[in-house]
């Protein structure tokens, strides 16, 4: 198998550390202890469930702004800056050079990911004092939030394989923003009497990336259990639509006249 | 890469991304039906509203109020449309969301007429809070004091749902006060003030709703209660047909068929979905089982004294 996708993800992340990516972080943990300070003053009974929504929250939105502020930028900066050039010129396949650089992001949102989660847990026995059994659900939803991630990143690279990083955001944020609220655009098709808008609906709503599925913070919030089977589904899930991403950046990629 | 290597790769590509990125997208949609059955089972959308205040909303919506009033309606729409005529289903969150709404949009007409409809409509049609209904009515009119329209859903609410007839005509003759107000809003004050909640009044009041919408939920509520008032009035004359046989036979039929054979009763005797009467014990018309109509309460209490 070949090394060079992880040789490009090694680099992609060094280059995101270079940029000051994890700075965010700093910006977190001051949420963080601020809120853990807060809450105790200004709510009652509810302070744990704070910390946890305002947490997942948190790691959820930054990591998406990350993905896709980065994500539109792997290859289109690479073309700009014609670093490109000189590294196409090597034996590298450009599927090579996407899943390396797809890896790359995504290994930089799982550090990023990692650290917001032990900050997380930091303030969560600041403010309660111990762990409980349910708080297992919390690492299931940020599970799902990396799953989220993965698949707003392959998102984002697929339209910076083509487009202009501007518009490559706008169209990750509009897919992610309908991906979110594609129960919404199922029930369309539930209360329509007009068939052809019914299945036009129900198309869409199967081919859209389906974020809803990875919204566990509430039942993380409650302590409510996950359900084995859909922490299995939805990773089968991600997987195969990231897979089915990168395969059509792939193919768009190939194509590319970049001379 | 030499060009010729460089045009056989993307093919290659192509043709592999022709072929899989299909199946993905077909394996994907399978998934996801799983994965819509795997949610159902967590339960995850309970009834939970996370901001109630529809004045923080306003503040929070940065001057996009009526936009964001107009999406709130359509959540008023769909949550009432998912849980109309299910056996067992709550209404919790329908008064907060149409709180919001109208808190956001004080003009949005629609938000209390209909609004005021899905919250009287007793169950499983809706939660049964005619007083909230009235409520948001009552605001609707200070907000939009020139709409003659809302002193018609507040008569409305008061004869069919609260049984406050004297309430209900004072509505009416204060709606017909308006200058673009319909004359028959003043036939409406008389009639309500007069016969309280008879079937022809209630028909009339549940048609006036009926032809003053074009809201395809307001109207299919709006059916079912004049089916159900018409199959009333069927069986009432049933009733009457079947007391007129038992004084002249000294026994109550036993048929429909029986009835009809003495030329007491003639015409088509059947109720509004198609399903004919049948006689029940000691006399009494009912509706066929298999019919879909189902008898207000109160006319059914009617029907049973």
């Amino acid at each position: 198998m070949s090394v060079i996708p992880g040789v490009v993800a090694i680099n992609t992340f060094r280059e995101a550390v270079r940029d000051r990516v994890l700075y965010n972080l700093i910006f977190f943990a001051l949420m963080m202890i601020g809120a853990a300070i807060l809450v105790g003053q200004i709510s009652i009974g509810i302070e744990r469930m704070v910390i946890i929504n305002l947490g997942l929250s948190a790691i959820s939105i930054f990591g998406i702004i990350m993905a896709i502020f980065i994500g539109v930028g792997l290859v289109y900066k690479e073309m700009e800056k014609r670093t490109l050039y000189s590294l196409l010129s090597k034996p590298i396949r450009r599927w090579e050079f996407l899943v390396g650089k797809f890896a790359g992001l995504l290994l930089t949102l799982v550090v990023n990911t990692a650290l917001m989660t032990l900050g997380l847990g930091a303030a969560l026995y600041f403010v309660s004092r111990k762990f409980e059994r349910a708080d297992a659900t919390i690492l299931v939803a940020v599970y799902f939030i990396l799953l989220e991630l993965a698949l707003v990143t392959a998102l984002a690279l697929f339209f910076s394989c083509f487009t202009s990083p501007m518009l490559s955001t706008l169209y990750t944020l509009g897919i992610y923003v309908a991906g979110v609220f594609a129960p919404g655009i199922l029930s369309v098709s539930q209360f329509t009497s007009n068939w052809g808008l019914a299945a036009v609906t129900r198309f869409i709503y199967y081919l859209l990336p389906n974020f809803h599925n990875f919204g566990v913070i509430a039942a993380a919030a409650h302590g409510d259990a996950v359900p084995l089977a859909l922490i299995w589904h939805n990773t089968v899930y991600a997987l195969l639509y990231v897979i089915l991403i990168l395969v059509a950046s792939s193919a768009v990629f190939s194509g590319r006249n970049l001379k | 890469m030499s060009k010729r290597n460089q045009n056989k790769n993307h093919t290659r590509a192509m043709l592999l991304a022709l072929v899989a990125v299909p199946a993905l997208f077909a394996v994907c949609a399978a998934l996801q039906m799983r994965i819509d059955s795997d949610t159902l089972l967590m339960n995850q959308d309970k009834e939970e509203l996370l901001l109630q205040s529809g004045s923080l909303l306003k503040k929070l919506s940065l001057g996009y109020e009526p936009l964001l009033a107009d999406i709130y309606w359509t959540r008023v729409v769909q949550y009432y449309g998912a849980r109309a005529r299910k056996q067992g289903a709550t209404y919790e969150s329908l008064w907060s969301l149409l709180d919001i709404t109208t808190t956001l949009d004080p003009k949005l007409m629609i938000a209390y007429r209909f609004g005021a409809v899905f919250l009287a409509e007793r169950p499983p049609g809706g939660p049964g809070e005619a007083e909230l209904a009235v409520e948001l009515v009552k605001r609707g009119i200070a907000e939009n004091p020139d709409e003659w329209r809302l002193y018609q859903d507040l008569g409305f609410l008061y004869s069919i749902h609260l049984k406050d007839y004297k309430k209900a005509a004072e509505a009416y003759l204060e709606g017909s006060k308006n200058p673009n107000a319909q004359v028959w809003m003043k036939v409406m004050a008389a009639r309500v003030a007069e016969t309280g909640n008879d079937l022809e009044t209630s028909r009339l009041i549940w048609t006036g709703v009926y032809s003053s919408t074009n809201d395809q939920q307001v109207r299919r509520t709006a059916l079912q209660h004049i089916h159900s008032l018409d199959a009333a009035q069927g069986l009432k004359r049933l009733d009457e047909s079947s007391e007129e046989y038992w004084r002249k036979f000294g026994r109550f039929p036993t048929s429909i068929q029986e009835l009809r054979d003495t030329g007491l009763v003639g015409g088509s005797l059947q109720d509004p979905a198609g399903y004919p009467y049948v006689m029940g014990p000691n006399g009494v018309p009912q509706l066929d089982p298999k019919s879909p109509i189902v008898l207000d309460s109160d006319q059914a209490a009617e029907q049973l004294r």
